[in-house]
């Protein structure tokens, strides 16, 4: 029987699909009972889904003196 | 994806608004996923080499990647070469030891929750990612993670690297890489959950 603890540990292996078929069936099991657990597991998903879709643009982002020193690379 | 097929038809015609606009989408993500591993100092340089073999080197790319994740393995590249030339980094010995979990004080002896998560406001990514505020809390405590698991969620969540790249990149085992993933991912899970519960960062 896996504890929450263990659970909460296993968590981005259940995410990512890299268990083992026993623990796979342990974790299901587990998930199937403890609500609590469940929604540890998804919050942690989309937490995850959160960072994968986060943009990073920065329009702050001096481009002109970048593509300046590109310039005077002289190889673009 | 279909923005992205576009702006590399303009970037390989040589459109110089599309380089300003792929600069404006990318520069900043390259900087901060090589700062960790060259230091602030060199991460802007880095990042100004890429642009550099990026550009050059347009016409090659497939698309079969996303372009940032492209970008990305370019940068990791330049990042070693910078490494070799000055000869300074940041000290990576450390890295990949496991600093437990974060949330182990909310369990009981027995291994139940004493602290269960709570119900958040938010169900999707899209929902969450409206919150402007939130976009500003991620960069945040992105910084604020420990160097190596910065770098493994940088490349991994951010930039769609596979696992055995990222190992390769930083000289750690594929299980090392795991750890540390889900170590970024739940003190990242922390903090949303936090900003869940009381509305701010």
């Amino acid at each position: 029987m896996l504890s929450c603890r263990e659970m909460s540990e296993l968590g981005s292996e259940i995410l990512d699909g890299h268990l083992r078929l026993r623990t796979r069936w342990a974790v299901m099991i587990h998930l199937r009972m403890c609500p609590r657990c469940k929604m540890y597991i998804k919050q942690l998903k989309l937490t995850a889904q959160v960072l994968q879709r986060m943009p990073l643009g920065d329009d702050a982002v001096d481009t002109q003196r970048i593509l300046k020193k590109l310039q005077d690379s002289e190889r673009l | 994806m279909d923005d992205e097929q576009e702006l590399l038809k303009r970037l390989r015609q040589g459109d110089s608004g599309a380089l300003e606009a792929v600069i404006k989408l990318h520069h900043a993500f390259l900087v901060a996923m090589t700062t960790p591993l060259v230091g602030p100092e060199l991460a802007d340089d880095v990042a100004q080499e890429t642009w550099l073999r990026a550009f050059a080197a347009i016409r090659k790319f497939e698309g079969r990647a996303k372009l940032r994740t492209w970008l990305a393995r370019i940068a990791i590249n330049e990042a070693h070469a910078m490494h070799r030339k000055h000869r300074r980094e940041v000290s990576l010995d450390s890295w990949g030891l496991d600093t437990g979990s974060p949330i182990g004080s909310r369990f009981n002896a027995q291994g139940a929750w004493d602290a269960p998560p709570t119900q958040w406001h938010h169900d999707s990514p899209e929902e969450l990612l409206t919150e402007a505020e939130l976009h500003e809390c991620i960069r945040k405590h992105l910084h604020k993670l420990p160097g190596d698991q910065q770098s493994v969620v940088m490349m991994r969540e951010l930039g769609g690297l596979d696992y055995d790249e990222i190992a390769q990149a930083l000289g750690l085992a594929e299980g090392n890489i795991r750890v540390l993933l889900h170590r970024g991912r739940q003190r990242m899970h922390a903090m949303l959950d936090h900003f869940e519960e009381v509305g701010t960062c």
